[in-house]
């Protein structure tokens, strides 16, 4: 059964909004996936998209982060009109991406892995300053500097991405199922670093499939049903509706 | 005067042996740079041996109407071998990533035009490159070998040495290795792949080229000096190890001193046989090759 409902939130451009999504359309080859999406993301706010498979999460985010050339709409990031910016400029701007599945450089080292992170800062004094201070954020990354990535575990790979994703430091993080394929423990590890990098006055949009744990560490979550929006709520009240705990937290 | 009984066959086996390493040091610096190409692209440049030969007459041309100071030439080659590649990666290969038969097509394509081009410029005959003193014999004992010799294998020493310490230590280098382990990756942390693929292309070029160069002293330059490093520089790839630049290294220099000393023992006709039954022989036992590890296509 469908869901339907009137987005509570609003979606005008706040002031306060770090990202800004407007009326975005996407997809592949003339097909479109995305249709007409329009969502915010403030400074310190976790917000979380769920959804079906194939309902076009990871096509959201990677039309966001203009990975996908086919797509439409408008994209501001604090405030600044970014829509035509390739990739790597909106990184500059702010704007970071972590894919779905894993994408760290397995056979460079951890250190390697990091520098690649700041492939875009030219200051060596700045970018030996942040790769410190995301060692220092993760102290078994550390401890592994000189190893080859592949041999992290599942969870010491994630904070590998998150870290190196950091050493920007971005106003907007977005990642694609950041919880996919870790222990239980591990997953709360890595929502409370979310939690912590929103406090720190990151945007952070994620997309999940691990509804209910996500949305308890989200302020807001979208669903996104057949490309669309269909319901922006807070993410207190998502876990309460009993539609979206039977269509997506299986029960 | 050393070893008076087995002076000649002793002798033999080590001055064949200087001309082996010679030959795979160019086998190596060819292979390196296919092998750099398809790690980063995952394409196939068989064009590879015109551009080596481009690197011949480049080096022709510079010694003959630029400067005739052979070092000159060779940094003239080089670069023209980097523009070269440059200009294969912007029009041709870059469209072609996914698609290995097209690669191919485009190659011979590429061939076929490379060598009609320089019949047109510089005639059939082959063309000497005037360096006296680069064929020089020096004596060491009993041994005899030309000055191009030991340029040939300084140099490819030099530019393997630093392609390493680029590859290893260098922003652009680690971004090269990185987007060939996960071009998804390198492009969301702001490797843009047109410009990794550019410099590839470019780095790949410039060590064609000046093999052909480094040759061009020892043999002449004609428009299929290429075909031989090509088909060695490839057996030198799969001997190695699909993948890697040392695998290529070793594997260019393994096939250079096999195929030299198989004269010892073999008609000269039969050396490539030699080589291609130890290749055979070798990929029987290890199919990854002598130095594959599980790891494909990363420089
Ligand atoms: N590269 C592609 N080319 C063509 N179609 C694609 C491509 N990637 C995804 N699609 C299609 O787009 C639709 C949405 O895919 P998408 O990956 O965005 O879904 P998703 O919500 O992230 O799913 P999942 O939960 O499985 O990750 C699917 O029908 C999929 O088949
Ligand atoms: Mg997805």
């Amino acid at each position: 059964m469908p869901i339907s409902a009137d987005p509570i939130v609003q979606t005008s451009a706040l002031p306060a909004s770090a990202l800004s999504v407007r009326n975005l359309s996407a997809g592949y080859a003339g097909r479109m996936i995305v249709d007409g999406i329009d969502l915010d993301v403030a400074a310190g706010e976790v917000v979380t998209i769920i959804g079906q498979n194939g309902a076009g999460k990871s096509t959201l985010l990677r039309a966001i982060a203009h990975l996908l050339r086919q797509r439409t709409g408008a994209i501001r990031l604090r405030g600044a009109d970014v829509t035509a910016l390739p990739t790597e400029a909106l990184l500059q701007r702010g704007l970071a991406f972590i894919p779905q599945g894993r994408s760290i450089f397995p056979r460079l080292t951890v250190a390697e892995n990091l520098r690649m992170g700041g492939f875009l800062l030219r200051d060596a004094a700045l970018l030996r300053a942040r790769i410190d201070a995301q060692l220092d954020a993760f102290p078994a990354l550390a401890a592994l500097r000189e190893t080859p990535a592949a041999n992290l575990s599942g969870g010491q790979q994630r904070q590998l991405e998150i870290a190196r994703t950091m050493v920007m430091d971005p106003a907007v993080l977005m990642l694609d199922e950041p919880s996919i394929g870790l222990a239980p423990l591990i997953v709360g590890q890595v929502f409370s670093t979310l939690r912590g990098l929103a406090a720190a006055g990151k945007a952070v949009l994620m997309v999940e499939q691990n509804v209910r744990r996500a949305l308890e560490a989200s302020d807001r979550g979208i669903v996104l049903e057949l490309g669309r929006a269909k319901l922006q709520d807070h993410a207190s009240a998502l876990l309460g509706d009993e539609r979206v705990a039977r269509l997506y937290m299986g029960g | 005067m050393a070893f008076p009984a087995m002076a000649f066959p002793a002798m033999a086996v080590i001055a064949q042996a200087v001309n082996g390493i010679m030959m795979g040091a160019v086998y190596a610096l060819f292979a390196v740079g296919m092998v750099l190409v398809f790690g980063v692209m995952r394409v196939l440049n068989f064009a590879h041996g015109a551009v080596f030969m481009a690197g011949g007459y480049l080096c022709w041309f510079a010694m003959a109407h630029v400067s005739p100071i052979y070092p000159v030439a060779l940094l003239f080659s080089t670069a023209g071998g980097a523009a070269i590649g440059l200009v294969l990666e912007r029009l041709v290969f870059r469209r072609l990533r996914e698609n290995l038969s097209m690669q191919i097509v485009a190659s011979l394509g590429l061939i076929l035009m490379a060598q009609n081009g320089v019949l047109l410029l510089f005639g059939a005959d082959a063309l000497q490159i005037e360096a006296p003193s680069l064929r020089r014999v020096l004596r060491l004992g009993e041994l005899g070998f030309t000055v191009q010799h030991l340029v040939i294998l300084a140099a490819v020493a030099v530019a393997v040495a630093s392609l390493h310490v680029f590859l290893s230590r260098s922003r652009l280098g680690i971004a090269m290795r990185a987007a060939s382990q996960d071009i998804q990756a390198a492009r969301v942390v702001g490797i843009a792949p047109d410009r990794v693929f550019a410099i590839t292309f470019a780095l790949s070029g410039a060590l064609a080229a000046l093999g052909g160069a480094l040759l061009g002293p020892l043999f002449l330059v004609f428009p299929g000096m290429g075909d031989l490093p090509l088909l060695k520089g490839l057996t030198a790839i799969v001997l190695g190890g699909m993948g890697s630049v040392w695998g290529a290294v070793l594997g260019g220099l393994a096939i250079g001193l096999l195929e030299a000393e198989a004269t010892l023992f073999a008609p000269t006709d039969y050396r490539d046989l030699v080589v291609f039954a130890a290749l055979i022989a070798t990929l029987l036992l290890r199919p990854r090759g002598l130095f594959g590890t599980a790891i494909r296509g990363e420089p």
